[in-house]
């Protein structure tokens, strides 16, 4: 289908979710819009919170101690893209993206980037091997 | 290692275009008013005593000792094998066969298998192997007056379990999980049919219970005088016994694959599911299933208490007519786990203990195919079974009302009508992802 202006897709969204909603217990809450990612830092900015540059597009999250910051929750990115993840963690892990498969040692304070394009589309999730923790979770649509 | 929800995978389906839920559900809408107002005014379908006999030959073999004891032997040796996998082979979860084979090629691949080939679990269930086994040195189960009474209740205890292990247990994925799974699900199970008789495993072992709901929708059937038959899925599902429980297990298999729809939604991984631990998860699930129960019994009873029918046998009379809606469902969510994760097995299969060298079906090197199947093909799909397992419901329901009371108006069949429209609603809205 045609890719429909985002605007219009959260209206059409809100729609559905009224429709749903006359499910008697459905929960009150507003559609989180999945284009946004939200993450336990309230500084997380909105919706291009993922930077996206002429070479492709920069994911960043930052774990200290419990919590996790940046670009966390659900992140989309468009199918073909090449992504750069990095991911600063102050304990020693190991970050995991499921689906591509990909591995990467983190070592306490420094960066650690992740590249590759989004060529698998789905949805999968970020995840530190040690601690158990998602990250957050790659949608390529 | 954790997984997105269901017990084991590396994907998750990208939420459904919001065409695909919105035409779908103004066509279950739409369909659901055409069966009620145009469809047949009469009871159409075969009962009980339908269905075209097989020859009487294949119908020996197929109810024969050996055929059983030697499908029930294989399928024995394979679950022990799985079982030693699990506690002896790779510790990664990555390269250990068991958690793919239980929550991938075993539990989603019992729905295929069983709408082609009928009730295979009841047919090749090592348990009841087992049982003939231990029963040459057990007393006569004393407890086998009393089952009769449980119904299919036990089933959707059993079944509860295994779902909550599957959807909610943080290290579900584990090996050593999953061994302990095998091997207290024997023990329970085994310990129970000792005390209840062999009758316990088709009413209370939940996967052959499963898999003898999702054959009601195969063309094999069983006719009153016991001949197996060719018979139309729809008269078959209508032929289902009526018993106790049986709402009980077709709610917990619809609340349960909900709240997996549900788990995967960013409303659910960013809200009450956060913790991903195991108090928001059975809470999640608890109330999809209470969610599902309440409008089911709400839908059935009162088309009773409209067409003067006794309320309380509401929910058994049409439980059958829900489990298209089941298999509706299950399709949407674990169609692409099955085809896309599901090749872990066969690669793993090859090597189950990762020892060098070793590749028995020269499978090994490969590795899963992510984009075997499209997104648009996998949304078709989902779309596509939610609305056939919705149009299929709709029409046992109205045939069950007319079988209830010949003439039974439109008017009547109403409630039950509207929670099956909000069932399937609801199901797109999960795969929307509202």
């Amino acid at each position: 289908m045609p890719v429909a202006p985002t605007r219009r897709r959260r209206a059409l969204a809100g729609l559905a979710v009224a429709a749903v909603c006359l499910l008697p217990g459905c929960a009150g809450r507003a559609p989180v819009p999945t284009s946004e990612s939200s993450g336990s830092s309230s500084a997380a900015p909105p919706t291009d919170a993922a930077s996206r540059t002429a070479q492709g597009q920069r994911i960043e999250v930052q774990v200290a101690g419990d919590q996790v910051t940046g670009d966390t929750g659900r992140v989309t990115v468009a199918a073909g893209t090449q992504v750069t993840l990095v991911i600063t963690s102050d304990v020693a892990d190991e970050a995991h993206l499921h689906g591509y498969d990909i591995e990467k040692e983190l070592t306490p304070g420094e960066p650690a980037e992740m590249t590759f394009d989004a060529t698998i589309p789905g949805v999968f999730e970020v995840e530190l091997h040690e601690a158990g923790t998602v990250l957050l979770t790659l949608q390529v649509s | 290692m954790t997984a997105l929800a269901h017990g084991v995978g590396s994907r998750t389906d990208l939420p459904i275009p919001i065409g695909f839920a919105l035409y779908g559900a103004g066509a279950a809408i739409l369909i659901s008013f055409a069966v009620l107002l145009l469809f047949w005014r009469t009871p159409h379908l075969g009962g009980v005593a339908s269905g075209r006999p097989l020859p009487r030959g294949l119908q020996r073999v197929v109810d024969g000792a050996v055929f059983r004891r030697g499908l029930q032997a294989v399928a024995l040796a394979g679950a022990v094998l799985v079982t030693v996998v699990a506690v002896a082979g790779p510790r990664d979860t990555a390269a250990n066969l068991a958690p793919w084979v239980l929550y991938v090629t075993f539990w989603v691949g019992l729905v295929p298998a069983s709408l082609l080939l009928g009730p295979v679990w009841r047919i090749a269930n090592p348990l009841r192997l087992l049982h003939r086994v231990l029963r040459v040195v057990l007393p006569a189960p004393p407890g086998a007056l009393r089952l009769p009474a449980l119904g299919l209740w036990p089933a959707a205890v059993s079944l509860l379990a295994f779902l909550w292990l599957e959807l909610v247990h943080p290290s579900r994925s584990e090996p050593a999980t999953v061994a302990v799974f095998l091997v207290g699900y024997a023990v329970v199970h085994l310990a129970l049919a000792a005390w209840f008789g062999e009758e316990w495993f088709a009413r209370g072992e939940g996967f052959e219970v499963y898999s003898a709901l999702v054959a009601r929708l195969s063309p094999w059937g069983r006719r009153d005088d016991g001949r197996l038959v060719l018979r139309s899925p729809m008269s078959n599902a209508l032929a289902t016994p009526e018993m106790p429980g049986l709402p009980a297990v077709v709610v917990v298999l619809l609340g349960s694959t909900a709240f997996d729809g549900m788990s995967r939604t960013v409303f659910w991984q960013t809200g009450p599911g956060a913790a991903n631990d195991i108090p928001s998860g059975t809470l999640g699930l608890a109330v999809m299933v209470a969610l599902v129960a309440g409008l089911y019994l709400l839908g059935t009873r009162l088309s009773g208490r409209l067409a003067d029918q006794p309320e309380s046998i509401q929910p058994r009379r049409y439980a059958a007519t829900v489990i298209p809606i089941v298999l509706g469902y299950t399709v949407a969510h674990y169609f692409s786990l099955l085809v896309l994760d599901g090749q872990t097995t066969w690669i793993l299969a090859s090597n189950p203990f990762r020892s060098p060298g070793v590749d028995l079906f020269g499978t090994y090197g490969n590795v899963v195919e992510l984009t075997a199947v499209g997104p648009d093909a996998i949304a078709l799909v989902q779309v596509g079974a939610i609305i056939a397992g919705h149009v299929l419901g709709v029409t046992l329901a109205h045939e069950r009302a007319l079988l209830s009371a010949r003439r039974a108006r439109a008017s009547d069949q109403l409630p039950l009508v509207i929670v099956m429209v909000l069932f399937t609603i609801g199901g797109l809205g999960l795969l929307f992802g509202f």
